[in-house]
């Protein structure tokens, strides 16, 4: 009698998760001042004011931004302080 | 100088000085309690500007995040609503209170933005109403509130060079 073969199962799906961080979009709407989402995205993130101003009008031009990313817990924070200040803002996990 | 030529907000000594006109003060009085009534119930759509969801691709994880989430951003809107309420008068704000503010006055345009369709119709078609049009006077708050919004912004801009 011979033990069966058994393939190790290697559980890829945390090296999956390390290797393709999260992105954290914000999208355009008509609500919000072009100033204002300037102003939060220095704010929230400490970008620089040309930086924050370019970021605004990628939004704004192009309909969407990624403005931030790294784990899912810090693109989760981001978004909650977004909305907390009425952004439109999403997270997803880059493919 | 009356206070109703003044900016509503100004950088003074590394804070955000605020001063409104007793006719602002009044309207900002009468629109908050309306706020925070709105954003205690669960089912005005304009829940939906003010609490976007975060997971739109994925129904479970947007549940968990909603589940993880909503008591915290409830919490949140009631302190800057509270927060305003208190400083009508006339104040000075720190960093914090620069939030707390920016956050309601916000969340008043979001609301209105939403009765008025602006996502739909868009800025320009709200300056074309008839002048009988039941939408002129919302029009009238909306856009002071982004003239406040845009102040508050110009005046806390402030804070970044110091």
């Amino acid at each position: 009698m011979t033990a069966p073969l058994t393939t190790p199962t290697i559980d890829t799906e945390e090296h999956v998760a390390f290797d393709h961080p999260w992105k954290v979009i914000v999208w355009d709407d008509p609500i919000n001042l072009m100033s204002y989402v300037a102003f939060v995205f220095r704010k929230v993130f400490g970008y620089s004011k040309d930086q924050a101003e370019q970021l605004m009008m990628q939004v704004h031009v192009e309909g969407r931004a990624v403005v931030s990313s790294g784990t899912r817990e810090k693109a989760e924070l981001d978004v909650f302080r977004l909305h907390e200040h009425g952004l439109w803002a999403t997270l997803e996990q880059d493919q | 100088m009356p206070a109703f030529f003044r900016r509503r907000f100004r950088w003074k000594n590394g804070q955000v000085v605020v001063e409104l006109p007793d006719d602002e003060q009044d309207m900002l009085r009468h629109v908050l309690p309306q706020l925070r009534e709105l954003v205690m119930g669960e089912t005005d759509p304009a829940l939906r500007r003010l609490s976007p969801p975060a997971r739109p691709d994925d129904a479970d994880a947007e549940a968990f995040y909603r589940q993880m989430i909503t008591d915290e951003l409830l919490a949140s809107r009631l302190k800057a609503i509270e927060v305003v309420e208190e400083g009508i008068g006339g104040t000075v704000l720190d960093d914090a209170g620069v939030d707390s503010w920016m956050h309601s006055l916000n969340a008043l345009r979001l609301v209105l933005g939403e009765r008025l369709d602006v996502d739909v119709i868009g800025h320009d078609l709200l300056h074309d109403l008839d002048p009988d049009d039941d939408r002129v006077p919302i029009v009238a708050l909306y856009e002071w509130l982004g003239w406040l919004l845009e102040q508050l912004v110009d005046a806390a801009m402030n804070s970044f060079d110091h």
